[in-house]
């Protein structure tokens, strides 16, 4: 059946993160975007409160702990996911990815990891109460992004070890990472069939922190450059055992942690979008009285509806796509036009509600918060994707064999 | 829970109702253009299957399946042909004013007909003038013993011709109060009637097998039996009627969109430039690629916003989803009817090639029940709690005129 309700579940989960944002996140929010602040503090109640509440039934269990026993039942992790994505992201965008947990480096290991590496590596997101820790996924480079065959990053058998060579930049939460996939190439000429995944664990010999980034925006989140410097990785690490990279698996890899996260960021963008949204509808229901005809209310009224509009057709895309996750549809597609369609949205919806707020939006001491989510909001069009890049996804399953541009 | 997947009753309709669009309305999309209406058989077909009462109940000679499967059946039929639900005996709005102004009694009367496979009737609103000194429809109801007196002149009206009862819209002598449009009434005209009479049918941009005209009424006499008063709030009732109609017009953009879409997607496929199929330049492989996005994100809008109609979530919650799905809809048929010209180049100009015509159909079905700035004006309103008030959230003759 056509259904666009939230279970009582989803609903319980996006009304507590709400209260919680509204009351304890916004009233930080700026302190800690102004000192490039990442609250511990804040993380460790958040977590210690969100696992009390939810027991058994945390919704973000799957991606915190791997997967469970299989199922033919169709989930519903990626919904769930993505309404408390969103309304994190509402809150504050830089504290949802700064999320205690496997992050970006999860669904990799969950997709290709063996059953040994799985328990390995979700294993220490399971209580997390003494110590907080992260996972995180490194796949960019200073001279690749958004073409992964062209990462350098590489990597050769030595022993019962992989020696790893080269800079990954711009992973979020790097620093901080108990551990990272980290994308290398035994050879660059054979592109993806060259490639490989490791999880390289912090401590690792050869493995460094390197420059923390100072952002426009998201900037309670750290983004960081690794180096692999002769970095020795036990073989028993490299995702999914040698036998996995007999084929074009290797670079699979890669592409389906973005048909999983894309419509996750999607979800962050659209909360964004939102909360500029409802503070421009705000502003509009105190300052005007739209309830008479006038002809410049009316342009108002449309620009506000516009601005809600366009967040609800990419919400609706981002639904969809999460809803086909769950039901193990392939959605590439459909993650990309979701990605693609919320990055846009939400940006113009940030730059719209600084434009009704006129002068005052843009001063940082009047209109602090729009200003600041209007400079958070611009890299989800590029993170996890650009919207270019996506409308490559997008293209290459309209079109009769395209291969690339 | 979060759900895309239609039910089994749904998915069928879904498949006969493609299948009909596939093999008889896309090849004969340009046969009923050029004779200006649907042809008879197709009429006779579409009417046996009850199509256009899907979401009536079935007290009234309906199939009681509810707004969504009136949605996807709209979608489904547009996309063989975009004009022809227009032009479809039982597809325009008086079914649904019907439903939401008629009591029970006036119900049934209103609508046997078209159950039993007659043509149905048409909506009366538009006027030719606006009124000067104030807010009301220039069409006057006057008292005259037990009923009304109707006269004015009325236009856009669809399915003028072969309808054989109107609803008519007009100001009620001695209603009115201090506010806006205060004083409207709606009112069932037969045919027949002595003092009402066709006017010209209007030469239009698109939807060409579809006739709107005017229609005169010089003293037509009516009983107070004929007045459709909408329940208890006249204003809400007729506000509800025309959101519930303007969804299924904007289904039918989807289906515009999603067909437009098709043909254009399998031109940019085969079409050669440079030594390769021009959908494999990133320029028009990146458009396809946003129109794609429009119509699936217009589709799911549409759906939800029928949904919510059918799960009786409250009215502002439907009217919101209602107004973002029919404004986002008729902003992306047009672009998708636009870009499906664009991307034939000269070709797409030709009449050889459909898209032409389905961007004029765009263009004027965007004019059909309330327009996407009507409905931002409500989406706006609802979002800031505002009062719904007639002149700001109603399609009204002086600010707007529209196709009904």
């Amino acid at each position: 059946m056509l259904e666009f309700e939230l279970s009582a579940g989803q609903q319980q989960l996006r009304e507590g993160i709400r209260s919680i944002g509204k009351s304890v996140i916004r009233p930080m929010s700026l302190g800690w975007d102004k000192n490039k602040e990442i609250p511990e503090d804040f993380l460790r109640n958040f977590y210690s409160m969100s696992k009390s509440l939810q027991g058994a039934e945390n919704p973000m269990a799957d991606y915190n702990e791997g997967p469970k026993e299989k199922s033919n039942k169709p989930r519903s992790t990626n919904r769930t996911a993505a309404v408390g994505a969103e309304e994190l992201a509402w809150a504050d965008a830089s504290i949802m990815l700064s999320l205690p947990g496997p992050g970006l480096g999860g669904p990799p290991v969950r997709a290709s990891g063996t059953p040994e590496q799985k328990e390995r590596f979700f294993s220490i997101f399971r209580d997390m109460s003494d110590q907080l820790r992260w996972g995180a996924y490194g796949l960019t480079e200073p001279g690749a992004g958004s073409d992964v065959k062209a990462i350098r990053t590489t990597c050769r058998k030595d022993g019962d070890d992989y020696i790893l060579n080269g800079r990954k930049c711009y992973i979020t939460n790097g620093g901080r990472a108990a551990w990272v996939v980290i994308f290398a190439t035994v050879d660059a000429s054979q592109g993806r069939a060259g490639q490989r995944a490791f999880v390289v664990e912090q401590g690792t010999p050869g493995f460094f922190v390197g420059k923390i980034e100072d952002k426009l925006g998201l900037r309670a989140n750290e983004t960081a450059e690794l180096v692999l410097e002769d970095c020795r990785v036990p073989a028993a690490n490299l995702l999914g055992g040698e036998e996995k990279y007999q084929s074009k698996e290797g670079f699979m890899t890669a592409m389906k942690t973005f048909d999983n996260t894309r419509p996750l960021v999607a979800a962050m963008a659209c909360g964004i979008g939102k909360a500029a949204y409802e503070y421009a509808r705000d502003f509009v229901k105190d300052n005007y009285m739209l309830g008479r005809p006038i002809p410049r209310y009316a342009a108002l009224a449309e620009r506000l509806a516009r601005i809600s509009r366009r967040l609800e057709a990419a919400r609706i895309l981002v639904w969809k796509a999460v809803w086909m996750a769950d039901h193990g549809k392939p959605n590439a597609k459909e993650a990309s036009m979701a990605k693609a369609l919320a990055g846009q949205a939400a940006i113009s919806a940030c730059i719209d509600a600084i434009e009704i707020c006129g002068a005052h939006g843009t001063l940082s001491e009047d209109h602090a918060l729009l200003e600041k989510w209007f400079r958070d909001i611009k890299v989800y069009d590029i993170f996890e994707g650009t919207g270019q890049i996506q409308r490559i996804v997008i293209s290459k399953r309209l079109m009769t064999n395209l291969r690339g541009f | 829970m979060i759900s895309f997947e239609p039910t089994e009753d749904q998915r069928l309709i879904q498949e006969t109702v493609g299948e009909l669009a596939k093999t008889t309305l896309a090849p004969r999309a340009r046969e009923f253009e050029a004779a200006r209406e649907v042809a008879d058989d197709v009429q006779q077909v579409i009417g046996e299957m009850g199509l256009a009462l899907a979401a009536v109940p079935e007290a009234h000679g309906g199939q009681e399946l509810g707004l969504l499967t009136a949605v996807l059946i709209n979608e489904g039929l547009s996309r063989g042909d975009s004009a022809t639900p227009f032009g479809l005996h039982g597809f325009g709005p008086y079914v649904w004013a019907a439903q939401e102004l008629a009591s029970s009694d006036q119900l049934t009367d209103l609508l046997t007909p078209l159950a039993a496979g007659k043509p149905g009737g048409a909506v009366a609103w538009s006027e030719v003038k606006a009124r000067k000194d104030r807010a009301a429809f220039v069409t006057t109801a006057s008292k005259s013993g037990d009923g009304y007196t109707l006269s004015g002149s009325k236009c856009f009206v669809g399915g003028v011709a072969a309808a054989d009862r109107f609803i008519v819209f007009a100001d009620v002598e001695g209603e009115a109060t201090d506010a806006p449009w205060s004083g409207s009434g709606a009112f069932v005209v037969k045919r027949d009637a002595p003092g009402l009479k066709l006017g010209k049918r209007h030469e239009t941009l698109g939807l060409a097998c579809a006739d709107f005209g005017r229609l005169e009424l010089d003293g037509v006499d009516v009983n107070e039996a004929d007045r459709l008063r909408g329940g208890d709030d006249f204003v809400a009732a007729t506000l509800r009627f025309f959101a519930r109609y303007s969804l299924t017009v904007a289904a039918r953009q989807v289906g515009l969109c999603k067909s437009s879409f098709d043909i254009t997607r399998d031109y940019c496929d085969i079409r050669e430039a440079f030594g390769k199929p021009i959908g494999h330049f990133q320029a028009v492989a990146f458009t396809l690629a946003d129109r794609h996005m429009d119509a699936e994100s217009a589709g799911e809008l549409c759906r939800r916003a029928a949904w919510a109609w059918d799960a009786r979530k409250p009215f502002e919650t439907c009217l919101a989803y209602t107004a973002q799905a029919v404004a986002h809809a008729h902003e992306a048929a047009m672009r998708c009817g636009d870009d499906a010209v664009q991307l034939h180049g000269g070709a797409g100009f030709m009449r050889d090639v459909i898209v032409e015509k389905m961007m004029r159909d765009a263009k004027q079905t965007a004019l059909v029940g309330m327009t996407a700035e009507q409905m931002d004006q409500v989406a706006a309103l609802v979002a800031c709690r505002a009062k719904l008030t007639p002149e700001l959230v109603l399609p009204t003759p002086d600010a707007q005129a529209i196709l009904t």
